[in-house]
């Protein structure tokens, strides 16, 4: 029965209003609509979706195989396989319904230019928001690169803040010693949210022939087996966020309503699907409803209160390993 | 194109299955109730599924029929997945999402249809010709080859097919019932087969068409990799077309992720395009 204290669930992320904290994370959907072939999924259940990573030329992407499953996770090589900005802006955009969610466009590039370049362009289109992926573990120039040097990361964000109005969101890697420090320089250079955490790098082998099972030799680990490292770096990176009001989209491995409310709790104000879509392409649905009945059970109304509300035992550490 | 001309065309469904079947070789043959997908089922199509729950990533196979409110899988336990699969029991239910990909294009009546399957490659070829079956197609022939026991009984041919030696007389009774002439292959000298590999069965075959004939013929493939070149050599020699069912490793079946790209060579160069929904059938002179 609806009553009128039904739990809001959704938000305002960067000025965005988002129906719900879920977002369709870069990479896993394509460019927004390959999703919808699924029967009964609708792009009204998330806040927002992600597009894949673009270049500013068109990309092949790596050569197969490109993706293995691993225990709780699935490592993947794609290599960023794209049309190129134009391509996405000319052919794409035009086909997505802005009624039904919002779309961050997710920006990828081998050089500081290139990132502000194909920023500039995403400025002038109809993309909600853009998402700075420096973090990208499968290709040899940029992504990863720039996001394990803090320095590097700033530039990166400081160029694409000139290239555009739109909400900017930069996406961390985890792969890298200091995570909330990298934070604290994007935030400073511009970014005005994070989506923490992008893969982990990995590899599998094939034990007969001795080869890595990947075209690409290493890969980018997701999927529940990431969650803890997830959780933890989030949380770092809320610890950063927090006096500034920037938000934090939280990823790694969220496959139900409880892993999602871990991750409101640790500091995320939204909460990106990837994996667990390839599991359940219906599972938004089910994590929406899930949050809503916890809301209901601890008499709230809507998920703010929830957002970083963690009560840690003692002082936080920080990122020190050695706690 | 229409924006959304895509939506709603590939069902997520409980499949619970009817009937179990092992054959030897690790070889097993499953009937999921499936009623959407099997009402939209097309061959050439797979479903992509959940082996077991602690395998959480959906495995692609191939849709071996579609009828009423089920479809059939025929695969062989090889990996992970299958040989969860493999282990189900009757009752069992397992979520699929289907049906997924482009089919085969079924050529008209006036057209030779070819079909070639291999191995774990011959069940949406016995899909195909159930179809040209229904629709009264009277010019196909199928060759099906396997290194291991086929998953049916062989029974002897009925059908006359010229360009044959006269002992190679093993065929697949379903087609046969269908009234579809066809015949075995194999290496390991299983009586009544072709000993040889399947497409130079189906090389016989073409040459004792009319070459205006052959040149007309449709070939459908599935079946390993150096089978699907081979059967694209054939094509190019008999100056035919050729179509070409493709396997890739697959996370999201529905061309979210990109993961089970293959080159394709197209007229404006190298492309690298999704098995899942931009296949799994492809023009075989685009893949070889």
């Amino acid at each position: 029965m609806q009553t009128a204290s039904a739990p809001q669930l959704g938000l305002d992320f960067c000025g965005l209003s988002f129906a719900t904290p879920l977002v369709l994370l870069s990479g896993c959907v394509g460019f927004g609509e390959e999703y919808t072939r699924v029967q009964g999924f609708s792009h009204r259940e998330v806040g927002a979706v992600c597009l894949k990573g673009t270049t500013l030329a068109p990309r092949l992407g790596n050569a197969p195989h490109r993706l293995c499953e691993t225990p709780g996770g699935l490592l993947n090589a794609i290599g960023l396989q794209n049309p190129g900005v134009d391509a996405v802006i000319r052919d794409i955009l035009p086909r997505l319904d802005f009624s039904e969610t919002r779309f961050i466009a997710n920006v990828s590039g081998s050089t500081v230019e290139e990132y502000a370049e194909v920023t500039r362009r995403f400025d002038d289109s109809p993309v909600d928001a853009i998402e700075i992926n420096i973090s990208c573990p499968n290709v040899k120039a940029g992504g990863v690169a720039f996001g394990n040097d803090v320095r590097m990361s700033a530039q990166v964000v400081a160029a694409c803040r000139r290239a555009t109005k739109k909400p900017l969101i930069t996406k961390l890697s985890p792969n890298q010693t200091d995570i909330a420090a990298n934070a604290r320089a994007c935030l400073e250079a511009g970014s005005d949210a994070f989506s923490v955490i992008n893969t982990l790098m990995g590899m599998a082998i094939d034990i007969e022939r001795r080869v890595p099972v990947l075209g690409n030799n290493q890969g980018g680990l997701s999927g529940p087996a990431i969650k803890p490292i997830a959780l933890l770096k989030v949380h770092q990176v809320y610890q950063v966020c927090k006096a500034h009001g920037v938000p934090i989209i939280g990823q790694g491995g969220i496959t139900s309503s409880e892993d999602a409310l871990e991750f409101l709790i640790a500091g995320a104000s939204a909460l990106g699907i990837g994996t667990a879509l390839f599991y359940d392409p219906l599972i938004c649905g089910k994590i929406n409803r899930g949050i809503a009945d916890y809301l209901r059970r601890h008499g709230l109304d809507r998920i703010d209160p929830l957002i970083g509300s963690l009560r840690l035992h003692g002082e936080f550490t920080g990122d020190s390993c050695d706690q | 194109m229409r924006p959304n001309s895509h939506r709603g065309t590939i069902f997520l469904e409980e499949g619970e299955i009817l009937q179990r079947t092992a054959y030897e070789g690790e070889q097993y043959l499953l009937r999921l109730r499936a009623p959407a997908c099997a009402k939209a089922a097309r061959p050439g199509q797979f479903i992509h599924l959940r082996c077991q729950e602690a395998l959480p990533l959906r495995r692609p196979l191939s849709i071996l029929r579609a009828q009423a409110d089920w479809i059939e899988l025929l695969f062989r336990a090889v990996g992970r997945g299958t040989r969860a699969l493999a282990r189900q029991p009757v009752g069992a239910r397992l979520s699929l999402l289907g049906p997924i990909g482009q089919p085969f294009q079924l050529p008209s009546s006036e057209k030779p249809v070819l079909l070639i399957g291999g191995g774990i490659g011959i069940p949406p070829l016995v899909f195909a010709a159930q179809i040209l079956h229904r629709r009264n197609h009277g010019r196909v022939f199928a060759a099906f080859g396997s290194e291991i026991p086929f998953p049916f009984a062989p029974k002897p041919a009925e059908f006359l097919v010229s360009g044959l030696p006269p002992d190679v007389i093993a065929a697949m009774p379903l087609l046969e019932d269908w009234g579809i002439p066809n015949r075995l292959a194999s290496q390991q000298g299983y009586p009544g087969c072709f000993s040889g590999y399947v497409t130079d069965l189906a090389r016989r075959w073409l040459q004792s068409l009319e070459p205006t004939a052959a040149a007309q013929t449709e070939i459908l493939a599935c079946g390993p990799q150096p089978m699907l070149a081979a059967a694209a050599d054939l094509a190019r020699a008999f100056g035919c077309a050729c179509q070409v069912s493709l396997e890739a490793f697959m996370a999201c079946g529905v061309g979210g992720c990109a993961g089970c790209a293959v080159d394709v060579h197209t007229a404006q160069g190298l492309a690298r395009k999704r098995v899942c929904v931009d296949g799994p059938v492809f023009d075989a002179h685009q893949i070889f």
